[in-house]
């Protein structure tokens, strides 16, 4: 039995819930903050996943990054050596879309490690009407740049574990991978 | 002379006082078991760090690290009862050898020591192995 711990960023522009997200997903969907309030520093919440079938477990230390560009210069010194990544962006936002390859870069120039084990979340599927983004272009994107996609309505509380849960059962797949390395080295 | 004796073996009285990852299956006992098959991972995220408590103060002249993955890794020492009081001994960047273990050694004169400290700064992946940990004195 282990206990994995990683250090998770989650990027993306302003507004498009990255904090309401983390929140839900730390207070298991008890928690959807009602008003918009600005993330300016990074904030860390510590969430504990089980691995399915196995006595195993992954510590989410959950790093809810602000989105604004003159708060990055801080935020980017606080992202060393991360061990995930969850992106998130808008399905009503255009914009928040094309900035995702930016976030992406950002954060993949941060570790050492060949494999970053990452999702892109496309949020705010309950404004259907308002779709700006199709979930095949979010989709393809997400393959080309080795992500796994979901779509998420944090508003509905639809899906929102199920990008975290990813990340740490990919994570946990990786470690099992070095373990098995570190037995073949000489 | 008489060739030197490895202090850092739990036959010899070492102990791993303190570590900050914990597997069942790769404990960090396996760093002193002197069999370099065995092995203790970390479970994520840096720096990581594990002490080794000599059987009383000991005159050392090199510590010999294997491991895997390590990035960078910074030694103290300190002659404390307890392990407390560190002094900062060397800190070192490390080559990635893939495919077999990193040996590495540390050159330290005739220092004295009771405890050692290993503090893994980075890694090149998520996480690090170390297989064996030696220290060679001239007793």
């Amino acid at each position: 039995m282990v206990k994995l711990s990683a250090k998770c960023i989650v990027a993306g522009d302003t507004t498009v819930g990255k904090s309401t997200l983390v929140q839900l997903f730390r207070s298991d969907g008890s928690h959807f903050p009602k008003n918009y309030s600005m993330t300016t520093s990074m904030e860390v919440s510590v969430k504990n996943v089980q691995i399915p079938d196995t006595g195993d477990s992954v510590e989410l230390f959950l790093c809810d990054s602000p989105g604004k560009a003159i708060f990055y210069e801080v935020t980017e010194k606080l992202w060393d050596q991360p061990g995930a990544l969850c992106l998130v962006f808008d399905v009503t936002n255009e914009s928040s879309f094309s900035s995702c390859a930016k976030w992406l870069q950002r954060v993949r120039a941060k570790t050492f490690s060949p494999q970053l084990p990452g999702v892109l979340v496309g949020n705010k599927t309950d404004m259907a009407g308002r779709r700006a983004v199709e979930r095949g272009q979010a989709e393809e994107w997400a393959a080309s740049n080795g992500l796994e996609y979901f779509e998420t309505s944090a508003k509905e509380l639809e899906n929102f574990e199920q990008p975290f849960q990813a990340l740490a059962k990919a994570f946990h797949h990786l470690y099992q991978e070095r373990v098995e390395n570190f037995r073949s080295l000489m | 002379m008489t060739r030197a004796g490895d202090l850092c073996l739990s036959c010899a009285g070492a102990r791993v006082t303190l570590a900050t990852s914990s597997d069942d299956r790769h404990p960090a006992d396996n760093i002193i078991d002197g069999n370099p098959d065995t092995f203790w991972t970390t479970t994520g995220m840096y720096p990581q760090e594990f002490i080794i408590s000599l059987n009383g103060i000991q005159k050392i002249n090199k510590i010999i690290l294997q491991s895997s993955l390590v990035r960078s890794v910074r030694i103290e020492s300190s002659t404390s009862k307890e392990p407390v009081n560190f002094e900062l001994r060397l800190e070192r960047d490390l080559e990635n050898t893939e495919g077999h273990l990193q040996y590495e050694e540390f050159t330290l004169p005739g220092v004295q020591v009771a405890h050692m400290r290993f503090v893994i700064l980075s890694g090149f992946d998520h996480f690090v192995s170390v297989h064996r940990v030696s220290a060679e004195g001239d007793k």
